[in-house]
């Protein structure tokens, strides 16, 4: 089902976590890959993506400011963003910086699979 | 260190100032004593020349009582009238005797007295005595005698002697009572001037004691306090009397001592702040950089271990796991290094071996991790034998390369290379990547420096290259790199040749 496959943005600039993550959520999704800030910014506005997973350091551009940019162009509602980091007491800030879930780094498969389910099954 | 002005001791002074003070003190009452002697001696000649004019006046009157007597007989021929003469030619001779004690002070007084008791005498003998017995046998003839001018001329001759002794004694009274005025005139001027110098001596102490002693350690008291408060740069001015000199000296040196203990104390402080700093810093970026190759670690096990996934999958993440499991094992390594070199304690068990033997397993091992990269190396066919600690130099080799892959991100050729150049073995590496820009340059070496890195997306600790240097500088060799903003760099090290091969 390429036509109604929902598109994910993975916004990490480690290769092999982009491609943890892929293998995670599965096949079914169309995938875009940035591996810094700068690239997150400019996938994102070109293709309006459902979900972005963002990591918090990203080089070139914070992730906080690719969320900021993000939010000044699509409402909530549209676009699901996931942020994760290293520092597991940014998540106050990503929610209030307006993300939808926060998922703290190292991670658990099941959780992120859980996340992704969840705020792609409520848009 | 001197004292400033070498001036007699504080104590000195006061005890000389005290000493004159006494001294003038005691002359003061020897002056007064001495002048209260003077009046007394005065007053007690003014006594005795009271006693001399009160015995004349005595004397004086028995010579009229015998002139008297005598006239009494010859007029009335009564034996009864001669009473008086008898008396006083009784007494005369004592009281003449006495008269002449008196005067024995005064020489010409004495021989007055003297003249006088032989005048007295021969009026009594050679006058008084014949008449009385003539009186006695022929009255008439006595009273012709009587009407004569002798006896007059006698008993007048005898007045006037007296008349000078007294005369000469009062004189000498007078002189002795204005003597007695002038020396209590004169002790109590020395006095009053005396006691005036003591006051004003006094006063001068005073001030000597509040400008000298009182003021100075009023000084020091106020600077104490300041000290106290915290104001370490307080200082005296140097110099004062004797011990209150030596006191700001000593209070000035307490007070440098105070000031330099602070400011250690401050740049250890400081020195402290700085290496907790460091440290949490380290922490910072240990605990991020361990999250993500972790991350991958636990992720695809997990996915190993919960998903059906075919072979070939399971090949590609057990490789992905290892190549993260040696990236986390890399990481643990530099941060013990970095933390060890920070205390000093770095290592070395050191032998003779080949670095270019070193140099070649190193290259063999990057080889096959890029498919962008080509490794070109140029070693020579003889040993390049150094003294060194093999593991460690690998890791130094290891990193310059990985330095050389990572920082040229589109790919290239990095160039090795190791030679003897006299006594000293040289190893480069050279690759065509990004290159530093000039203004970076300064920090390369420096612990967590990430340059442009982080930026470009590139991993990494910012540590690989400060251990490089210390590790090799702990051989006694040294490092350093050429670079140019895209142009690529060249990292070299040199170490001196083992010691038996020179």
């Amino acid at each position: 089902m390429p036509t109604s496959a929902k598109t994910i943005l993975i916004c990490e600039d480690d290769q092999h976590l982009r491609q943890l993550i892929r293998v995670v959520i599965g096949e079914d999704f169309h995938y875009l890959e940035a591996h810094d800030g700068e690239e997150a910014v400019e996938l994102a506005l070109a293709h309006r993506p459902e979900l972005v997973i963002l990591d918090f350091m990203l080089p070139k551009r914070s992730g906080s400011d690719v969320l900021a940019a993000i939010r000044r162009e699509f409402p909530p509602a549209e676009t699901q963003v996931i942020v994760i980091s290293a520092w597991p007491d940014a998540d106050e800030a990503a929610v209030a910086a307006g993300a939808d879930a926060f998922l703290p780094k190292p991670f658990e498969p099941q959780h992120l699979e859980a996340i992704v389910n969840d705020v792609l099954g409520d848009a | 260190m001197t004292t400033g002005s070498r001036s007699p001791s504080l104590s000195m002074r006061v005890i000389a100032a005290s000493v004159a003070l006494a001294v003038l003190v005691a002359l003061i009452f020897v002056v007064l004593i001495d002048a209260m002697a003077a009046l007394e001696d005065s007053k007690q000649r003014e006594a005795h020349s009271q006693d001399v004019v009160l015995e004349t006046l005595a004397v004086q009157k028995l010579v009229v009582d015998l002139q008297s007597g005598v006239r009494g007989l010859v007029i009335t021929g009564d034996e009864r009238f001669l009473e008086p003469w008898v008396m006083a030619r009784e007494a005369l001779p004592t009281r003449l005797a006495a008269l002449e004690r008196l005067s024995v002070d005064n020489a010409r007084q004495r021989r007055r007295a003297r003249d006088l008791a032989t005048e007295i005498n021969d009026y009594i003998e050679d006058y008084t005595v014949p008449l009385v017995n003539l009186a006695r046998e022929a009255p008439a003839a006595a009273r012709s005698e009587v009407a004569r001018e002798e006896g007059r001329t006698r008993t007048d001759e005898i007045d006037d002697r007296i008349d000078r002794f007294l005369k000469d004694e009062r004189a000498l009274a007078a002189a002795s009572a204005a003597s007695a005025d002038r020396q209590s005139e004169r002790a109590k001027r020395l006095a009053i001037a005396g006691l005036a110098a003591c006051a004003a001596l006094i006063a001068l102490f005073g001030v000597y004691l509040a400008r000298w002693i009182a003021r100075p350690v009023r000084e020091v008291a106020s600077a104490a306090s300041r000290v106290a408060a915290g104001d370490f740069s307080t200082r005296l001015k140097a110099g004062g009397p004797g011990e209150v000199g030596e006191l700001t000296v000593a209070f000035n040196r307490m007070a440098a001592e105070l000031e330099r203990n602070r400011r250690e104390l401050e740049s250890q402080n400081q020195k402290l702040r700085e290496s907790e700093r460091r440290k949490s810093d380290l922490v910072r970026i240990v605990s991020h950089e361990l999250r993500t190759p972790l991350a991958s670690v636990l992720g695809f096990t997990s996915v190993l271990l919960t998903r059906d996934v075919g072979p070939e999958e399971q090949r590609r993440y057990l490789e992905i796991i290892n190549a993260q499991g040696r990236r986390l094992s890399t990481l643990v390594n530099d941060f013990l290094d970095a933390d060890r070199l920070e205390e000093g304690e770095l290592e070395l068990s050191r032998r003779v071996i080949d670095l270019g033997a070193v140099v070649a397993e190193q290259v063999q091992l990057f080889e096959g991790q890029s498919t962008k990269h080509q490794l070109d190396s140029f070693l020579p066919k003889k040993e390049l034998r150094v003294d060194a600690d093999p593991n460690r130099l690998a890791q130094v080799i290891g990193n310059l390369l990985s330095n050389a892959i990572k920082y040229s991100p589109d790919g290239g050729t990095v160039h090795v290379m190791a030679e003897q150049v006299d006594s000293i073995v040289r190893v480069s590496v050279r690759d065509e990547g990004m290159g530093i820009p000039e203004e970076l340059q300064e920090g390369v070496f420096a612990k967590f420096f990430r340059g442009e890195a982080d930026a470009s997306g590139i991993p990494g600790t910012g540590l690989g290259l400060t251990i490089a240097r210390s590790v090799v500088e702990a051989h006694g060799g040294r490092m350093n790199f050429e670079s140019a903003r895209g142009k690529g760099s060249m990292f070299w090290l040199e170490l001196p040749v083992a010691a038996a091969d020179q």
